[in-house]
């Protein structure tokens, strides 16, 4: 039982982290349209700049600039590259974005090599312990940070006029800009803010029980898309729904390979979100939060 | 002499660098004024209003002349939420609002740019003051308010920013008579509390009553201009929007056997009690009507009246929800659309939908789909049958595009195409699959008065040469007058006349659709 339970804590944890890389999708998508493929290298890269300045200037003060910095690689990359775009279309920037995660990827993988950095957290590889179930500190704070990420995040959507405004401008434009709202601003936060909810899953990606910053990470954080994905593309609720999902089915899967392995064979954790979302879409088209788009004839 | 308010001056708009939607258009509002422009779908009105609140780009538009200038500043190099800042706020068409934000929230969207919580709180009492049901309802998202609600929220939420200029696009559209009257009261009243109006309108009386000074454009042009007195005084406008004076031709009946025959003879297309609904709102209740083969039978209605719903019913795109549809003797409303295509039911789209880069042969041969029946295979390959079929395709095609005059252009590209080409285009699409019944959805939208002459001819000559009945879906009245041997009126959803063109022309319940309460009371006494 404590096992079970073991599992269920680590799959929630794992997920609320997957559910911050997904709410960056899904805010970089209702801000600008763009499906951002780089957005795992952008979690690589927050989690880079940690490891590369945690011991010249101290891990706090590291975490701040990886945040700042994902940040601003996020608002250069639309302010440059996809605002510039001379077709506005989404399959555009989504094939831009692919490009821009080639090079981004090449360009870490150059500077990390076969190595794998240290993230110098704090909190090491120390473990928490509830009667007899053990979690790793790190995968605790994860998951408190986490849910304040999101507390903060409901603030700003729903009592703050910025955010107000970037849902006005998310779901109608031009509309939105007939009331003053500047489209180039709110598509900027979103940007940023994706960038630093994308640096802060890195951090928690590669502390313990994970090894360290490798250029490996970039692609796990694609399991967020999976998560992104069943939540609905244009919904942050939705992105920690999917994340919990998704963390839940793959730390359960991994946790009982060895009895499910006669009939599915080993690996099935990684294969398992991917099955989960393709069941949910086949019910729900639009994701389990997502707005179903009206077409009119 | 202070400078006007608004002051539009020798104004051009140009969409994609090559329609015309404004020219040399000048108008002028002072402050405290309330300004109607008028016109018809496609005149231009809505263009005016984005070249006014800078929101042309995009939308593919530029202004190519002239300026617009407002308290006396060219807007030239502004951007959308610099006029809003200025002082100058645009209600769009359609209401648009947020609907997914509450009420509370959309008002704060619109008062996103007033920095100051003083003078926001302010306008926010005076927006609730104005319009009280939306203090009841602020903690409701806005989807979930009726159409009237929406229109009033879209204006409070215009108000937030205390304009000095109202921008108002088509504030009463598909609107009950009761609410329009309401909207043009909250008109009235915004205006006495200081704030300038430019209001469009296609319902011409609601804008004449509310306006001091109006404007009536056509298609991209004022074609006149005055108080709001000597515009309601004159017939124009009367004889503009209801198609009085408009002469009511003969409708001349099939004689002989049809130059090209359908594929198989027209049916009697019968509607009964048909009911449509989405979600809450009822589009279409419990029309029945009736279309003899070979006739030409008009809908007609307002904008919002459900016509479009009805052919999309028609042509198998919308499900009913109750009653049925029946096609000679197959049920329409339990078929797919592409079955509905195979019983020789063609129809035409109201935003036309053509295939931009391919040629108007390409475009049409699409329209033979049906009608192909050598597979993909041999077709690749060049087989001998599938180039005989081909080229008798393509002869088909060449005739449909001689009947519609377009023939000298099945080689052009659509995308080069003007806009009345293109409407023949997607009618020789429909044609192409030798219909017995071509549902025509707005086949004139947007065109010039003599475009839509020609467009009635060609109509005609189809329906002669062709022998097929024509179902012509319209909300302007002069066009189906001397077009339809039949006529039903809708509106809101529901069947309000029918008859004869002449017949319907005189209904006072059309004329209450069409023109308000007040011109219905005018007509019949």
């Amino acid at each position: 039982m404590s096992y079970f339970l073991e599992q269920v804590l680590n799959g929630l944890s794992y997920g609320l982290v997957l559910s911050l890389i997904a709410a960056g999708f899904a805010i970089v998508f209702t801000s600008t349209g763009v499906l951002n493929f780089a957005h795992g290298s952008i979690v690589l890269l927050g989690a880079y700049l940690v490891a590369v300045l945690h011991e010249g200037i101290g891990f706090w003060p590291a975490v701040l600039v990886g945040l700042a910095g994902a940040a601003l690689v996020g608002v250069s990359i639309n302010a440059v590259l996809v605002r510039n775009l001379a077709d506005k279309g989404p399959d555009t920037a989504a094939i831009l974005m692919l490009g821009v995660d080639i090079v981004l990827l090449t360009e870490l993988t150059r500077r990390i090599g076969n190595q794998v950095l240290t993230l110098g957290a704090p909190w090491g590889a120390s473990v928490v312990r509830l009667g007899d179930i053990s979690l790793p500190t790190g995968r605790v704070l994860a998951a408190g940070v986490t849910v304040v990420a999101f507390a903060g995040l409901w603030y700003l959507f729903s009592r703050t006029d910025l955010g107000v405004g970037m849902r006005a401008a998310a779901a109608d434009g031009p509309t939105a800009s007939l009331m003053g709202i500047r489209l180039s601003r709110t598509a900027a936060t979103g940007w940023a803010l994706a960038g630093v909810l994308a640096a802060v899953a890195g951090v928690f990606l590669t502390s313990f029980p994970a090894p360290g910053v490798a250029p490996t990470v970039a692609l796990s954080a694609l399991a967020a898309i999976p998560a992104w994905v069943l939540g609905g593309f244009d919904s942050v609720p939705g992105a920690v729904v999917g994340g919990l999902v998704i963390g839940l089915t793959s730390a359960l899967v991994t946790g009982y390979e060895a009895q499910l392995e006669p009939f599915l064979g080993t690996g099935f954790g990684e294969v398992a979100p991917y099955v989960v979302m393709i069941v949910v879409l086949l019910v729900r088209p639009s994701g389990l939060l997502g707005s179903k788009e009206a077409v009119r004839v | 002499m202070p400078p006007p308010l608004l002051s539009v001056e020798h104004l051009d708009v140009v969409y994609d660098g090559t329609i015309t939607a404004l020219s040399d258009v000048s108008l002028t509002v002072e402050p405290g004024q309330v300004v109607a422009v008028l016109g018809s779908n496609g005149a231009g009105k809505t263009s005016l209003l984005r070249a006014v609140s800078r929101s042309l780009q995009p939308y593919g538009g530029t202004v190519t002349g002239g300026a617009v200038r407002f308290a006396g500043q060219d807007l030239a190099g502004t951007d959308a939420a610099d006029v809003v800042r200025r002082g100058l706020v645009q209600v769009p068409e359609g209401r648009r609002i947020f609907r997914d934000l509450t009420v509370a929230e959309n008002l704060r969207a619109g008062g996103y740019t007033v920095r100051d919580a003083r003078a926001r709180a302010q306008a926010r009492d005076r927006v609730f003051d104005l319009f009280p049901i939306l203090a009841e309802r602020r903690d409701q998202p806005g989807g979930l308010l009726s159409g009237g609600q929406q229109q009033m929220l879209a204006m409070a939420r215009a108000l937030m920013v205390s304009p000095q200029l109202l921008l108002l696009d088509e504030p009463s559209l598909g609107l009950a008579p009761l609410l329009v009257d309401q909207i043009g009261e909250i008109v009235t009243e915004i205006n006495k509390q200081g704030t300038a109006v430019l209001l469009i309108e296609q319902n011409a009386v609601m804008g004449l009553r509310v306006a001091d000074a109006a404007y009536v454009l056509e298609t991209g042009r004022v074609t006149a201009a005055g108080t709001s007195a000597e515009l309601s005084a004159s017939d124009e406008v009367r004889e503009r929007y209801l198609g009085v004076a408009a002469p009511v031709v003969e409708t001349e009946t099939v004689r002989g056997e049809p130059a090209i025959a359908t594929a198989q003879p027209p049916q009697q297309l019968r509607v009964e009690g048909l009911t449509v609904r989405f979600g809450g709102i009822t589009a279409l209740s419990e029309v029945s009507f009736t279309v003899e083969p070979g006739t030409v039978h008009a809908l007609i209605g307002p904008n919002g009246a459900g016509k479009s719903t009805l052919v999309n019913v028609l042509g198998g795109a919308y499900r009913a929800t109750e009653g049925s549809v029946h096609y000679g003797d197959a049920e329409l409303t339990a078929l797919r659309s592409d079955k509905v295509a195979g019983l020789g039911v063609a129809r035409t789209f109201q935003n036309i939908s053509l295939a931009l880069e391919d040629t108007v042969e390409d475009n049409l041969l699409v329209g033979r789909h049906r009608l192909m029946h050598r597979g993909l295979l041999p077709g690749a390959l060049k087989l001998p049958g599938a180039r005989r079929e081909e080229r008798a395709h393509r002869e088909t095609v060449a005739g449909i595009a001689e009947l519609l005059g377009i023939a000298h252009l099945l080689r052009t590209p659509v995308h080069t195409l003007a806009y009345g080409d293109r409407k023949r285009v997607e009618m020789g699409r429909a044609l192409a699959a030798r219909p017995s019944l071509l549902l025509l959805d707005e086949p004139v939208a947007g065109m010039t008065h003599g475009e839509s002459q020609d467009m009635a001819d060609t109509i005609r000559q189809v329906r002669r040469d062709l022998g097929l009945s024509i179902v012509l879906v319209e909300h302007d009245m002069p066009f189906v007058m001397g077009l339809a041997e039949q006529v039903t009126v809708l509106d809101f959803g529901k069947k309000i006349a029918e008859g004869t063109p002449a017949q319907v022309q005189r209904d006072p319940e059309v004329l209450r659709a069409y023109l308000g309460a007040s011109a219905a009371g005018d007509a019949a006494a």
